[in-house]
C-alpha cells in the first residue's frame, strides 16, 4: 500500500494524467445526479404546492366544462362512480366527491351575504390543500349523519363574523340552520380566478339531501399516490367511467377527466435532454479515462520493470506485485474520482445558478463516484497489473531501462 | 547448506535444444565464500538464477538448506528468496526516489513482519558503513556506496547465503576493491558468499574458485593465497598519493 502511495507521489504527472478522464467523466456524472436530484425536488415541490398529484372528474363532455356557465346541470356523475374508482384503483390517496351551487344566502345574526356552498367528502381539504385555521374540517360521521356543519372561507367568515370567532356559533344558509365547525386559512384568489376565500363547504351528503335536493355531482377530485403514473391512473379512470356509464365506442365522454398542467412533463423533458447529454459525456469520458488508465500503467510497468523484476526477486509473490499496481489504479480512480465529484457538485451549482437547471448536493454523487471509480480502476488496471505480476524476475531484471 | 547433484539445464526454442548446463555438482558449506568464475556463455548466470531460486533446473538436484529446490511452488520459492538468500546484483538495482533506508527495507516489506524494520535496516547500514547516508537518495551516493545499500539490502533478511552476480562489474576499482573488502570482512565474521565473476582478479578474494567452461565444472579449487582487499586499497591510496581517509 505504502508502495503505491510511494509511487503515485513520486511520479505526479503521471498521476495526474490517469486521473484526467475519470475526472471529466464523474464531474458530468454527479452533475447530472445533481441536476436529477433537484428537479425531482423541484418535481415534488411543486405537486405538494400546485397540485401536481390532483385529477379533477367533471361532470360534462369537455366542451361543456369551460361553457361560462352558473351552475351545469349534467347529471352524469354519482357518488358510486367515486366509490367505484376508489375501490377499482391502486394509485388513489384520496377522493372526494363534490357538489357546488352558487348564489345562497347565509345569515348570521344580522349579517348576510350570497357566497357559494361545495358539499364534500371528508378527504376534501387534504386533495385540494386547504387547511383549516380554526376549529376542524368535516368528519366521516358528519357525512354518515348529514350533519349540518360548515367550514367558512376565509373572508366569509370575516363578514359575517368579523374578529369575533366563529367556531362553534349558529349560521342560517336559506332555511337551515349550521353549525360553525371550522374556517380555512386564507388562501386568496388563484390564477384561475377563482375565490377561495368566499365559500362554504358542508358535507356532500347534507348538501345533496338537505340543500340541494339533487344526487348528482358536478366534480370527484382525486389525489393520486404516484404523481408519476398520474397520466396512467387518469386514462384508467376514463376508461372505468366509460364502461359504467355504458358509452359505446366512438361515442363522447359525458365527463371529463382532467390532470394537471403539462408543465411537469415540459419541464422533466427539458432537463432529461441536459440528463442524457451529460450521461454520454460521463460514460465516453470514463471509457477514455480507463483507457488512458490502462496505458499509462502499461508504460509504467515497463519503465518500472526493474523494479519489478527486483521486488520479484527479494521475495514479493506475483499477487503482491498485483495489488500494488492495482491499489496505485484504485488511489488515482479514487482520488480522480472524488476531484470530479466536487467538480460536478460545481458544474451543477453553476448550471443552477445560471437558471439553466436546478440542483440540489447530496451524498449520493460521492458514493456513486467511488463505486464507478473503483470499477474502471479494476476492470483497466487489471491487465497491466497482471502482466507486471506475471514478468519472469530474471528476464524482468535483464530488461534494458527504458 | 547448499548441495548440487548433476545438476542440468536446458533451454529450448522452437525445436532447437540448448544445455546450458551439463551436470554440474558441488556442496557449499556455511561460511565458505565461493568464486564461481567462467566467461560469458559457459553457463554462470544460468547457475546464479538457480542458486537463487529465480529458475528451476531441468535435471539432478538443488538442496538449500535441506530444501528441494525443484518442488518448491512459486510462494515457497519467493519466501526462500527473502528469508534465505541475499541478492547483490551488478547494477544495484536500487529505487531512485527511495532513500537508503527505505531500499533496504525492500525485502522486509515481503517478509511477515515482525516488527523491527527500522532498526534491522539501520543495523544493516551500519554493517556495510553507510549509518551516516541513510537518507541519501541513490543519485547523491557513488556508486560503490549505492552497491553497499545494495549489500544492505541483501543483508537486512540476515538471509544464510549472500549471492552476488558480478558486484564490481559496474564500479571503478577502488569502489570494486571496498565492495570486496566488504566481503571480506562478512566472510571472515562467519556469513556464505557465492560470488560470480568473469574477472579472475576478483574471484582471488574468495577462499574457493569454481571455474565453469561450456556447462561444466572443470576446476574446483581453493584459492591458495587470497588477495585481501584492504591491503590492495592500502596500497592504491598510497600509490595514488591520498592520504588515508
Amino acid at each position: 500500500m505504502q508502495q503505491a502511495v510511494d509511487s503515485l507521489l513520486s511520479n505526479r504527472l503521471r498521476s495526474f494524467l490517469m486521473m484526467l478522464g475519470l475526472v471529466v467523466g464523474i464531474a458530468s456524472l454527479t452533475a447530472v445526479i445533481c441536476i436529477g436530484q433537484g428537479t425531482r425536488a423541484q418535481v415534488m415541490e411543486m405537486v405538494a404546492k400546485q397540485g401536481w398529484d390532483l385529477i379533477m372528474i367533471r361532470a360534462g363532455a369537455a366542451k361543456q366544462v369551460f361553457a361560462p356557465t352558473t351552475d351545469r346541470t349534467v347529471a352524469s356523475l354519482m357518488e358510486a362512480d367515486a366509490q367505484a374508482i376508489e375501490a377499482g384503483l391502486g394509485n388513489i390517496r384520496y377522493i372526494s366527491s363534490v357538489q357546488n351551487q352558487r348564489g345562497w344566502e347565509v345569515v348570521y345574526g344580522d349579517q348576510s351575504v350570497k357566497t357559494r356552498i361545495f358539499g364534500v367528502g371528508p378527504d376534501w381539504h387534504l386533495i385540494r390543500r386547504r387547511p383549516v385555521e380554526r376549529g376542524e374540517f368535516l368528519a366521516q360521521a358528519d357525512l354518515v349523519n348529514m350533519n349540518r356543519v360548515a367550514i367558512l372561507g376565509f373572508r366569509t367568515a370575516k363578514m359575517l363574523f368579523g374578529a369575533a370567532n366563529p367556531v362553534g356559533q349558529t349560521i342560517r344558509i336559506g332555511s337551515e340552520p349550521f353549525q360553525v365547525k371550522g374556517v380555512f386559512v386564507e388562501a386568496g384568489i388563484t390564477p384561475g380566478g377563482d375565490d377561495w376565500d368566499d365559500r362554504i363547504v358542508i358535507p356532500f351528503t347534507t348538501s345533496s339531501k338537505r340543500l340541494f335536493g339533487r344526487l348528482y355531482l358536478e366534480q370527484i377530485v382525486v389525489q393520486v399516490r404516484d404523481p408519476r403514473k398520474l397520466p396512467q391512473t387518469a386514462e384508467q379512470i376514463r376508461k372505468l367511467l366509460r364502461e359504467r356509464h355504458q358509452i359505446r365506442a366512438g361515442a363522447e365522454d359525458d365527463f371529463f377527466v382532467r390532470e394537471p398542467e403539462d408543465v411537469k412533463q415540459t419541464a422533466l423533458a427539458t432537463s432529461s435532454t441536459l440528463t442524457t447529454l451529460l450521461i454520454a459525456i460521463s460514460a465516453i469520458s470514463m471509457l477514455v479515462g480507463g483507457v488512458v488508465i490502462m496505458n499509462l500503467m502499461l508504460i509504467s510497468v515497463s519503465q518500472r520493470v526493474h523494479e519489478i523484476g527486483l521486488r520479484l526477486t527479494v521475495g514479493a509473490r506475483p499477487r503482491d506485485i498485483l495489488g500494488q499496481f492495482l491499489f496505485e489504479a484504485l488511489g488515482v480512480a479514487l482520488i480522480g474520482g472524488l476531484l470530479g465529484a466536487a467538480g460536478g457538485v460545481g458544474i451543477a451549482s453553476l448550471l443552477a445558478w445560471k437558471g439553466v437547471a436546478v440542483s440540489q448536493i447530496t451524498w449520493i454523487p460521492f458514493a456513486i463516484s467511488i463505486a464507478a471509480c473503483g470499477l474502471v480502476a479494476v476492470a483497466f488496471g487489471l491487465y497491466p497489473a497482471r502482466k507486471a505480476s506475471r514478468l519472469d524476475p530474471v528476464v524482468a531484471l535483464r530488461e534494458k531501462r527504458m | 547448506m547448499i548441495e548440487l547433484e548433476n545438476l542440468v539445464k536446458n533451454y529450448t526454442k522452437g525445436t532447437v535444444v540448448t544445455e546450458v548446463l551439463k551436470g554440474v555438482s558441488f556442496r557449499v558449506e556455511k561460511g565458505e565464500f565461493v568464486a564461481i568464475m567462467g566467461a560469458s556463455g559457459s553457463g554462470k548466470t544460468t547457475l546464479m538464477n538457480i542458486l537463487g531460486g529465480l529458475d528451476k533446473p531441468t535435471g539432478g538436484t538443488y538442496r538449500l538448506d535441506g530444501v528441494d529446490m525443484a518442488r518448491a511452488g512459486e510462494d515457497e520459492l519467493s519466501q526462500i528468496r527473502n528469508r534465505k538468500i541475499g541478492f547483490v546484483f551488478q547494477q544495484f538495482y536500487l529505487l531512485d526516489r527511495a532513500d537508503a533506508m527505505k531500499n533496504v527495507m525492500l525485502p522486509l516489506i515481503y517478509a511477515d513482519g515482525d516488527g523491527g524494520g527500522t532498526a534491522r535496516a539501520e543495523a544493516a547500514l551500519a554493517a556495510v558503513g553507510l549509518a551516516a547516508r541513510k537518507h541519501h537518495h541513490p543519485a547523491e551516493l557513488s556508486g560503490g556506496e549505492q552497491q553497499r545499500v545494495a549489500i544492505a539490502r541483501a543483508l537486512v533478511t540476515d538471509p544464510l547465503i549472500l549471492l552476488a552476480d558480478e558486484p564490481t562489474g559496474n564500479l571503478d576499482s577502488r569502489n570494486g576493491l571496498e565492495v570486496l573488502a566488504l566481503f571480506q570482512r562478512l566472510h571472515r565474521e562467519g556469513r556464505t558468499l557465492v560470488m560470480i565473476t568473469h574477472d579472475h582478479a576478483v574471484a582471488e578474494h574468495a577462499r574457493r574458485l569454481i571455474v565453469l567452461k561450456d556447462g561444466r565444472i572443470v576446476e574446483d579449487r581453493p584459492v591458495d593465497q587470497p588477495r585481501d582487499a584492504e591491503t590492495e586499497l592500502r596500497v592504491t591510496q598510497d600509490a595514488s598519493g591520498a592520504g588515508p581517509s
